[in-house]
């Protein structure tokens, strides 16, 4: 099926397999389309049907609360049926030249294995090598689940044929409900990807400021990892703040530590803890963490005054605790709204 | 528009922000800037989002949704925002706020922030015209005197030649500004054709005339042609980020 979407600036035309959803469709043909969680929740990959048939794979979607006149329909749900023009009310251009054109992708499930009582690691094994960029994620399809479930990438490597996740478990979430039952291992699973826009890249030449709550420590390990890579705190600050419920719910803190000690004064790892003080036994496994006691925003903004200068701030986790730490980072660090990096998916 | 009342001033915290309902049910955003008062549109331009559900520190309001941001003492865009909100002047009488009629080009983007005499000025050169779906504002190799910006409605446009046309982009928010190329050197012909696609109400302005006025007055014309590049760099800038 061919595509033409106009968009304010300009028009383009791509094609669109059968079944193919259309967002995914013109990502894959190097279109930057409007897009945050490319799931169904946050409606900004609204476009509007000016001519040809679509269909709604899911009329459900929570996104679908954005739509609000006649034709408006979420590019991540749909289909076309047939040739089909199409309005998105954005200025879009083509992606940069070495930016990482997402795919789809196939994959098998290996090295499963639980992090704390309700999150686990997963990797999937890639038949094709893939790039992303440090702070991205995919959109994952498993068996017997339909739709898609975006997952940041905890590590980072170029060309590489294994993608690791942390996948946390929620009830009634149905590919984390179907990771949970048994031992996932060998499973075939279906990406796209690499999405999404809080990337951290080494030339930025600022301090980092990464704020998680929860199974969003996963991107923020990948930025990490980058940086090590490029020994980017041996000239730049990075701060992390890691919100969790209490210590037993922390994960990677190993990792963490390590990192912490590889840069003793320029990399700061505090973890918070929102619903228990402090435990000795914290102190004592990890004395190149720090630990504070409150929700991940406040314990941020207490530690981080004075410090705001020159910084990236990156965030991810719960949609709430990215928005709460959002204000704090307008209101009172007053960063500017460009240097506040996040991919909001629930 | 007349004068329409739209709350008492004790509403609106001090460098706080409310949504509220003007007589004749217009949804306005409300905002307390240090005891000075700004009436814009209710919604978010980009996504229909309530505005009052964003951030506001006394001087930049920002959209929750995608971190759009404006000057809140002008409307004028900021940060990562592609549009400018469309503002109704106030006026505080006892105590109690009202939104009071605006000049026509109070939301073209062009003009935001510009001295109120010369706003006035370019006003009177505006001549307002209302055309049907379908119609032609202007074609390829007409020439660009005039400059258009939108009141209600959606122009397209389409360039290339013969059967060849491809879109290149269209316009649909109250005080978008097109035809631009009246306010260029150098450029007396129309490269592109603008198409109403539906019923469209526009203002059309001499480009020379506005010209004129802006070198009289050249602050508000350095602040127009701040704008002007900004706009034209928008459609050729790589977006980078959200």
């Amino acid at each position: 099926m061919r595509i033409q979407l106009n968009a304010r600036n300009r028009a383009y035309h791509f094609e669109a397999d059968q079944g193919a959803r259309m967002l995914y469709a013109g990502l894959a043909a190097g279109i930057n389309l409007p897009y945050e969680c490319g799931s169904g929740t946050c409606g900004t990959c609204k476009a509007r049907l000016i001519a040809g048939e679509i269909d709604d794979l899911w009329p459900q979607a929570a996104g679908r609360k954005y739509l609000k006149r006649p034709g408006e329909f979420l590019m991540c749900q749909c289909v076309a049926r047939s040739d089909c023009t199409v309005e998105v009310a954005n200025h879009v251009h083509n992606m940069d030249p070495g930016a990482c054109v997402p795919a789809f992708r196939d994959g098998t499930i290996t090295d499963t294995r639980a992090l704390t009582h309700d999150i686990v690691s997963v990797s999937v094994k890639l038949a094709q090598p893939i790039d992303f960029d440090a702070g991205q994620f995919v959109l994952m399809q498993v068996p017997g689940v339909a739709g898609y479930r975006g997952y940041s990438m905890v590590n980072f490597e170029r060309a590489t044929t294994r993608l690791d996740f942390l996948i946390k478990k929620k009830p009634g979430g149905g590919a984390s409900e179907w990771l949970f039952k048994g031992n996932p291992d060998g499973a075939h699973v279906e990406l796209f990807g690499p999405l999404g826009a809080a990337t951290f890249y080494p030339n930025l030449g600022k301090n980092i400021l990464c704020i998680a709550g929860g199974s969003g420590i996963a991107g923020m390990m990948s930025i990490l990892s980058r940086a090590r890579q490029e020994r980017y705190f041996d000239q730049f600050s990075g701060y992390l703040f890691f919100g969790v419920r209490t210590y037993l719910d922390g994960c990677y803190l190993a990792e963490l530590s390590q990192l912490a000690r590889d840069f003793p004064d320029r990399l700061h790892v505090t973890i918070a803890l929102s619903d228990e003080a402090v435990p000795e036994q914290a102190l004592q496994s990890h004395p190149a963490l720090g630990f504070d006691h409150g929700l991940v925003h406040e314990v941020a903004g207490r530690h981080m005054q004075g410090k705001y200068q020159n910084v990236r701030a990156y965030l991810a986790g719960p949609p709430a605790a990215v928005d709460t730490s959002i204000r704090m980072l307008l209101l009172q660090a007053k960063l500017t709204a460009d240097n506040i990096r996040y991919d909001k998916f629930s | 528009m007349p004068k329409r009342f739209v709350c008492p001033r004790e509403r609106i915290p001090a460098n706080g922000m409310i949504q509220c309902e003007a007589e004749g049910g217009l949804k306005l955003l409300v905002a307390n800037a240090g005891g000075d008062y700004f009436a814009y549109q209710a919604m978010c331009p980009h996504q229909d989002v309530p505005l009052c559900e964003g951030f506001y520190d006394g001087a930049v309001l920002t959209c929750h949704q995608h971190l759009w941001q404006w000057d809140i003492r002008t409307g004028a865009a900021m940060g990562l925002a592609e549009a400018a909100l469309e503002s109704f002047p106030v006026e505080v009488e006892s105590d109690l706020i009202y939104v009071v009629s605006q000049s026509a080009l109070n939301a073209a983007e062009l003009f935001i922030g510009i001295s109120d005499a010369t706003l006035a000025a370019i006003t009177a050169l505006a001549q307002k015209e209302d055309r049907a779906a379908g119609s032609i504002c202007y074609d390829f190799g007409d020439p660009a005197d005039d400059f258009f910006v939108l009141e209600s409605g959606r122009v397209e446009f389409l360039i290339g030649r013969d059967e060849r046309l491809s879109p290149a982009g269209f316009m649909l928010r109250k005080g978008e500004v097109f035809g631009w190329a009246a306010l260029l050197e150098n450029q007396p012909q129309r490269i592109a054709r603008a198409t109403c696609l539906e019923q469209a109400r526009l203002w059309r302005i001499n480009g020379k005339q506005t010209l004129e006025l802006l070198e009289r007055d050249s602050a508000s014309g350095y602040l127009v042609m701040r704008r002007l590049s900004s706009l034209i760099a928008r459609y050729l800038a790589s977006s980078g980020s959200k």
